[in-house]
């Protein structure tokens, strides 16, 4: 059986329904069987003018990242689908209106920019709409229908696929929009009877679970309602603003809110006050509001109150990149703000592990009472995969307070000095057990003290338990498993998906290597890091940062210097970059 | 014949069967002796005593400066928050747990200078809290800058040549930004302190308490206990404080005019 592994663009002006035939794409794969992860880009600024472009890689196995070659290429418009072509893959199919409005037709076709390798399929996309609806509008389905004829996907999913997506506008725009598909489907069959590529005509297994195409961001929303959000503070930034709009659509359902605050700084304040009262909030922002909660963020592990904070991270710094990915505010999530304040730093690496980790943050930010920061960005934010719909256990959402006995009535100390570090607390309208959280320095009954034994002994409370929530978070994996490797690959967040293909097509061309991904940033797991650098000739470290900020934090557990590999192209890492300077690693040694 | 040490230990007993000390805590105030807020604190323990509000429901948000440590010296729920970000707090706080009395509690820098930003959007939400600003027009706890309240020409050390802005006035910045309820008092009058919050606490809004007080250690020229005793008078008898165009105008015409200055009803 060929191995599928194809990736697939749609590309047009806004208004030419890009996106739509992407998620249609997308989803009518996801049902067929398929792995998918896809990741969009679409105009910057606002809507209605300007480049779409959706990007999905569709696999038979597991897909780690969203694959730099594309084999199947539809334009919508061949103006702004020439920037597609450095992009194609030798004998890439490439679809297009064959009968276009003048403005393309004049020395703007694509046909004309393409290798002589490429396939081209050239359908009359508008007009073929036009003689079933009467409008051009339906142009992004006759596409579909030509694609899904050629490809050799099953005709009947794509069918369902529309019908789910279009009925609840009506009867009569679901049937325009099948005709559409229908017309440009009969088009292809009948004129590229000879050039068929029946790339996903592949069998594959109904059975397992059924799977939902999702968001990093939506994953986030979700693992939220199902941990028992009652209040989400947010102040509006990109990238983070759809994980807030999810929520308001769903948290009043169940009984919680969404209040828009005036800015990041009364959020985080907010989200503060309300667990202070026993109640999970969050927030999610993105570098420039993550930034300004910081003083808030100490005020969290000084008076040790929960708070569950969501950045999405972009580029950098400043106002910066708003709509390219990054990974640079490592350093801010992890020692941003004044004072000695350790805090607990998740960074999922995938949409499922999105939802796992945000939900788990409220219990680990109860248990610890201390903020805990979950570092995503653009790129996990907005891609989507398709994953077995994701569902909490009872026990991650299981209340992670310590509550005081019911023996520390009337003698309660709020900041009890204790082995692990963590003291019982108490909730305003608890009867017995008064204290004031605060942000000065105090005794263990919460009395402002800057004694130097009070200062040093708080000091070294805040940081134990903080270390002991190392048991709790998720301990650094080895891919493929534990063994001496001439090259080994550290990676975060949604890079490693990226060293992850690298590291298999290394692997596959018989290089030693292997490698390692870190989920919990602070605390992180120094020993089972050393370990595996221990067994590693060369450690590399790829991020999408230019200070190296993973690399800053760890590299000092290597007996030698690691190797850093720093981009700031503001997309997603590419893997072939990191197989090269595996190659170069492996060829020095 | 009773021993004046008799009559002493009576009182004490007195004083202890009534539980009037109940709401104090074991912390001893860090304010000045002779401090306005001495004023304030007696009124706002009597509002809850009132009120008869249980202590363990009573939150008390504060932010930084004098006022910020006075959920120390009250036996209640406290939340001493960073500078400038009682009000977003207190919100949390309130949502959170709707059952809780919320008071917020702050100087003039932390409500109108650093956290000035958020006083218009509390008021909109009109969120059940209990504002409490003490404007002393002075930074008393880094020792006497000029505060957004002091007068044109404050002279302190931050500022030898005397304030060249001008300042603001909290009672008119709340009316204009539309707070349900608000009220003008004085910290040398704790009953008008206490007769205004026990109204302002029943409010199921926003509500906001502007309290003229002192700060006699850095501040010997303008709001001293003389000139705010000679200035502050009770609001004109015939004020209806339903009545938000009567408000303005008594606010524009009169900034000593003390009492319930407006009142939204529901």
């Amino acid at each position: 059986m060929p191995v599928v592994d194809v990736t697939v663009e749609v590309c047009g002006m806004a208004g030419d329904g890009t996106i739509a035939a992407g998620g249609l794409i997308n989803e009518a794969m996801s049902q067929i069987g398929f792995s998918v992860l896809g990741f969009d880009s679409y105009p910057a600024e606002i809507r209605g003018f300007g480049r779409c472009v959706t990007h999905s890689r569709i696999g038979a196995g597991e897909i780690h990242s969203p694959g730099e070659r594309t084999h199947v290429l539809i334009s919508l418009d061949d103006e702004q689908s020439k920037s597609r072509v450095p992009f194609l893959a030798e004998n890439a199919a490439v679809f297009f209106d064959s009968n276009p409005p003048a403005y393309i037709r004049e020395n703007k076709s694509l046909v004309a920019e393409v290798e002589p390798s490429v396939l081209l399929y050239g359908m009359p996309f508008r007009d073929l709409a036009t003689d079933v609806s009467g409008s051009a509008r339906g142009r992004n389905l006759t596409a579909l229908g030509g694609f899904c004829a050629v490809c050799g996907a099953a005709p009947e999913v794509f069918r369902r696929v529309i019908a789910e997506k279009f009925e609840a506008k009506g009867d009569k725009v679901l049937k325009v929009n099948l005709k559409c598909f229908d017309a440009g489907f009969r088009y292809a069959a009948k004129n590229f009877s000879d050039r068929m590529l029946k790339t996903f005509a592949v069998p594959m297994k109904a059975d397992g679970p059924a799977k939902v195409m999702m968001s990093g961001n939506e994953a986030i929303g979700k693992a939220a309602l199902d941990a028992n959000l009652r209040l989400y503070f947010g102040y509006p930034i990109t990238p983070a603003t759809p994980i807030m709009e999810f929520l308001a659509a769903h948290l009043p359902l169940r009984g919680g809110r969404v209040v828009q605050m005036e800015d990041e700084i009364a959020s985080l304040a907010a989200v503060l006050g309300s667990f202070h009262v026993g109640s999970r909030a969050m927030t999610a922002t993105s570098g420039p509001g993550f930034a300004l909660m910081t003083e808030l963020i100490t005020h969290g592990v000084m008076a040790e109150v929960p708070a569950v904070i969501l950045d999405v991270q972009r580029g950098g710094p400043s106002t910066g990149l708003p709509t390219k990915t990054e990974q640079s505010d490592l350093h801010a999530a992890v020692f941003g703000g004044p004072g000695d304040s350790c805090r607990i730093v998740i960074a999922p690496t995938s949409v499922a592990e999105c939802f796992r980790y945000t939900v788990r943050s409220f219990q680990l930010a109860e248990k610890y009472q201390i903020p805990v920061i979950v570092l995503t960005d653009f790129y996990l934010g907005n891609r989507v995969e398709n994953l077995p719909i994701p569902e909490a256990t009872e026990d991650e959402k299981a209340d992670g307070n310590l509550y005081p006995d019911a023996s520390a009535k009337d003698a309660y100390k709020r900041y009890l000095l204790t082995d692990s570090g963590i003291s019982p607390r108490a909730l305003p309208g608890m009867e017995g057990f008064i204290f004031a959280a605060t942000g000065l320095e105090h005794t263990e009954s919460g009395a402002p003290n800057y004694g130097p034994d009070i200062h040093t002994a708080m000091t070294e409370k805040r940081h134990r338990k903080i270390q002991r929530a190392l048991a709790d978070l998720p301990a650094p994996v080895e891919f493929p498993g534990p063994a001496g490797r001439d090259v080994g690959v550290i990676g975060w967040g949604s890079t490693f998906g990226s060293i992850l293909d690298a590291v298999n097509q290394a692997r596959a061309r018989g290089r030693n290597v292997g490698a390692l991904k870190i989920t919990s940033i602070f605390p992180f797991h120094a020993l089972e890091i050393r370990e595996f650098m221990g067994r590693c000739d060369e450690v590399l470290i790829p991020e999408l940062n230019y200070e190296g900020q993973l690399a800053n934090l760890i590299g000092h557990l290597h007996r030698k210097d690691v190797v850093r590999l720093n981009r700031v192209t503001g997309i997603p890492f590419p893997p072939s970059a990191i197989l090269s300077k595996i190659e170069d690693l492996v060829a020095e040694r | 014949m009773k021993t004046p040490a008799i009559v002493l230990a009576e009182r004490v007993l007195k004083i202890k069967e009534s539980r009037a000390f109940d709401i104090r805590s074991s912390v001893m105030p860090t304010w000045c002796p002779g401090c306005g807020y001495f004023g304030i604190n007696q009124g706002l323990n009597a509002c809850i005593q009132q009120l008869e509000l249980p202590h363990h429901e009573v939150v008390i948000v504060s932010g930084i400066g004098c006022a910020g440590r006075y959920p120390f010296f009250t036996h209640t729920y406290g939340l001493h928050t960073v500078h400038g970000r009682t009000l977003p707090a207190a919100t949390g706080v309130k949502l959170a747990n709707p059952n809780l009395t919320v008071y917020a509690v702050g100087g003039d820098g932390d409500g109108l200078a650093i956290g000035g930003g958020h006083l218009p959007h509390v008021c909109r939400r009109d969120v059940n809290i209990n504002y409490l600003l003490f404007d002393n027009s002075v930074y008393g706890l880094t020792k006497g800058q000029p505060s957004p309240s002091s007068p044109l020409g404050t002279k302190t050390k931050a500022s030898p040549a005397g304030t060249i802005d001008r300042p603001l006035n909290a009672t008119l910045l709340a009316l204009t930004y539309g707070a349900s309820f608000v009220a003008r008092l004085f910290a040398g009058d704790p009953k008008g302190i206490t007769a205004a919050l026990v109204e302002g606490t029943k409010h199921p809004g926003f509500a906001i308490f502007h309290i003229y007080t002192t700060c006699v250690t850095f501040d010997k020229v303008f709001k001293t206990w003389a000139n705010l005793k000679k200035w502050v008078h009770p609001l004109p008898e015939d004020h209806d404080p339903t009545d938000r165009r009567q408000a303005f105008d008594q606010v524009l015409e009169d900034d000593f005019s003390l009492g319930i200055i407006y009142k939204r009803p529901y």
